[in-house]
């Protein structure tokens, strides 16, 4: 009796409530229980089966997704509670066989008992439910999974016998797969890079298998910038590049096509320019040849005559180009920033500015578009926006400096001000003093 | 009676004589001067012509400069206040919404805003300068002492008037730092032990919102102009009886004839013009964006005569309570 009822108790010891009130927090006798709870642990394995729970609510030792597991097995079943599978009625049985009925360990993993999956028939064990259409369709979800996963560069190494490769237990977790869409989920978008970095950011594994720690890389990105940084859900992460249950490599012609997907205006101009035309076959600049592949950096002008000396050490004239683009492109940006800085202080007069932040919003237009066509290489592509661009902002500039100046000549007007003003004042101290005259008392 | 006058002995017919056939002109002129314009009492019975011209040669103390000239400054920067604040009103709208862009509209859009924008401001730089140092001179020249207690308490209200008239004002325009310096005002008034929670009743609580807006934009065109006319009233009333502050020590009270100085009250008055003017010009007051309840911009403080007690405010230790 007194086991059963600190069950609930025990939901605390084994860290079962994640996020619950920190330990310095906990009322005193919220404390006292959770000892309690520590202390009756190994009496749990005593405790009678079927004791009606006063908290139905609360998960208990008995419950319908993991039978009777969880009375020899609580971590595992504090885990598998919160899951998606025991949500959606799949309990312990149906991964590991056995009875879960059964209160003693012999008929318990009696006939039919799997144990835990060895690591090479976890694809297969996962696909006999979700390579099921008729059991995915209810969800909407795709059945593909598996075909994909052996064609994955994991799936080929598991094929071959390399069970040090990833299965679907190591990202989607064992007893606690939850959705994508839950933030708590391993593969939810933020959680990707760190659930793919368990093992691609592993120092240790990735030497023995010669391969780069690509998830140190991918945290130096603008990419994981974007979307830790600035919280952005739609930056990508390893899966937007690299497919998700096929994961592989692009291959090396590909590489536009995948960052394509998201720079399309970039991949339009790359296609147009001089060295999408120099490629043969596979071999050719693409866009990690100045980008990096992982550590996806924007251009900086620094980095710039590094990345075009990689292919065009001799060439000095090819060289300069790149450097020519960007002076072009941020002599334009400093023109429109200047006519923005002078609009600001245009509405300090106050001046009317609705124009001129329309027409510099229409220059900012042109210079978002200049940075995907500098992917082009031709400087007359790029020119044909930051032309506009510089003119626009010169534009600008000339007519607020011409509506400042209109405000200097005030000050001119000034001086013709005064001189009509002293003017005033010594007719008005004439009349003044004609009056005095005519009004003193020896007038006759 | 009036109608069978004799007309003017110059023998020019005008429109004065016409009107004063159809209407009692010097009982209009003695109404207006009944607000301290002229010293001496006017018989009505008589006519204006004869009037004006009697009042013309009235001598009276030259009260137009010196320390003295700070009284009539009071008075006619006031009525330069109010009749550049009338012209404001006009497009000006009370609501936190529209406050900030009828101003800018004011400013921006309308022919010469700008100007009466300018001037209302500057003016009422000028006149709180000039309340404060004549309250000053009136206290260092000993002219609260009897009969002038009621002149002084009648300069303590307008000073204390203007400083309010300053304050609610300033929020009206509702940009940024106006918004944030009369916050920090009202943090400073908020703090005193009785008056602060009685304003914040009247204000309705201790934010700065559109209620306190409207309560200030009534303040500032209905309430505090009426007390201070008032005070001005009061003034010349006061005079008449108590007469001016006297001359310096050793000196003549030197005297003129009210024609005089009436055209130096003129000049006076275009002089200051021409100052404003200037000053509107060469060195007009900043515009920025729209008060932002929730972003408060670099630099801000109450205004300058809050200055003290925020710094005070902001050494002392107040207790929680407060």
């Amino acid at each position: 009796m007194t086991a059963t009822r600190s069950a609930p108790a025990i939901e605390h010891a084994g860290g079962g409530r994640r996020g619950a009130l920190a330990p310095g927090l906990l009322p005193l006798p919220a404390l006292a229980s959770l000892a309690a709870g520590l202390l009756l642990l190994p009496a749990l394995a005593l405790a009678q089966p079927g004791n009606p729970n006063p908290d139905a609510s609360a998960p208990t030792a008995v419950s319908p997704g993991s039978g009777r597991c969880g009375v020899c097995h609580p971590t595992e079943r504090v885990q598998f509670e919160k899951s998606q599978h025991a949500e959606e009625g799949v309990r312990c049985t149906s991964c590991h066989g056995g009875n879960d009925r059964s209160l003693e360990v012999a008929s318990a993993h009696g006939a039919g008992f799997r144990g835990r999956p060895a690591r090479k028939d976890v694809p297969a064990l996962c696909a006999s439910c979700h390579s099921s259409e008729a059991r995915m369709r209810p969800y909407n979800l795709p059945v593909d999974q598996h075909a994909l996963y052996q064609t994955s560069g994991h799936g080929r190494l598991l094929a071959r016998g390399d069970t040090r490769v990833a299965v679907c237990s190591d990202c989607h977790g064992a007893h606690d797969i939850l959705p994508p869409k839950d933030p708590a989920s391993r593969t939810f978008t933020l959680n990707i890079p760190r659930t793919c970095g368990a093992c691609h950011g592993d120092s240790t594994l990735m030497k023995q298998r010669g391969k780069p720690d690509v998830f140190r890389l991918y945290m130096g990105s603008v990419h994981a910038r974007e979307l830790y940084d600035r919280g952005n859900l739609r930056a990508p992460t390893c899966v937007s590049c690299h497919g998700v249950h096929g994961a592989a490599p692009p291959a090396l012609g590909d590489v536009d096509k995948v960052c394509g997907q998201c720079h399309t205006a970039e991949r339009r101009y790359f296609m147009a320019g001089g060295h999408y035309r120099a490629r043969s076959g596979d071999d050719g600049p693409e866009c990690a040849s100045c980008h990096e592949a992982h550590t996806v950096q924007a251009a900086q002008p620094e980095r710039l005559a590094g990345s075009c000396a990689q292919c065009h050490a001799k060439d000095a004239k090819t060289l300069a180009l790149g450097r020519r683009i960007w002076t072009d492109y941020h002599s334009a940006a400093d023109e429109v920033e200047k006519a923005a800085a002078l609009t600001a202080r245009a509405d300090a007069v106050p001046l009317q500015t609705d124009d001129y932040r329309a027409r510099i919003e229409e220059a900012r237009t042109y210079l978002r578009e200049a940075l995907p066509a500098a992917h082009a290489v031709q400087e007359d592509v790029v020119a044909g926006f930051t032309t506009r661009a510089r003119s626009m902002g010169h534009e600008v500039q000339s007519e607020i400096y011409g509506k400042l100046g209109h405000l200097r000549q005030r000050k001119f007007v000034l001086i013709l001000f005064w001189f009509y003003l002293l003017l005033t004042l010594l007719v008005l101290k004439r009349y003044r003093d004609q009056g005095a005259r005519k009004g003193s008392p020896d007038r006759p | 009676m009036s109608a069978t006058r004799p007309p003017d002995p110059n023998g020019r017919a005008s429109w004065v004589d016409w009107l004063e056939r159809r209407i009692n002109l010097s009982e209009i002129f003695s109404f207006l001067t009944h607000f301290g314009f002229v010293i001496t009492p006017v018989d009505t019975s008589r006519p204006v012509r004869e009037v004006l011209r009697e009042v013309a040669e009235t001598p009276v103390p030259k009260y137009a400069s010196g320390p003295r000239v700070l009284g009539l400054l009071t008075a006619i920067l006031f009525a330069l206040e109010a009749v550049t604040g009338v012209l404001l009103a006009y497009y000006y709208k009370p609501t936190p919404e529209a406050a900030f862009e009828s101003t800018r509209t004011i400013v921006r859009d309308l022919p010469a805003g700008w100007f009466l924008h300018q001037m209302h401001a500057w003016g009422a730089w000028l006149l709180a300068a000039v309340v404060v140092i004549r309250l000053l001179r009136l206290f260092w020249d000993g002219l609260y002492r009897a009969p002038r207690e009621v002149l002084w308490w009648t300069a303590v209200a307008m000073v204390w008037l203007v400083l309010q008239l300053d304050f609610t004002g300033r929020l009206l325009t509702w940009d940024a730092h106006s918004y944030w310096a009369t916050v920090r005002g009202m943090e400073v008034v908020f703090a005193l032990p009785i008056a602060g929670p009685i304003l914040a009743f009247l204000l309705g609580g201790r934010v700065v919102n559109d209620d306190v807006l409207i309560r200030f934009y009534a303040l500032h065109v209905m309430v505090l102009p009426t007390f201070y006319a008032a005070c001005v009233y009061f003034t010349f009333a006061t005079l008449r009886r108590v007469g001016l502050s006297p001359a310096p020590e050793g000196r003549p009270e030197a005297t003129t004839t009210f024609r005089d100085h009436l055209y130096t009250m003129l000049m006076l008055t275009v002089g200051l013009f021409g100052v404003l003017v200037t000053l509107a010009t060469v060195l007009p007051f900043r515009f920025l964006s729209a008060a932002d309840p929730y972003v408060t911009p670099g630099g801000v403080r109450p205004p300058w005569y809050m200055l003290a007690p925020y710094a005070t405010l902001q050494w002392l230790p107040v207790p929680a309570w407060l």
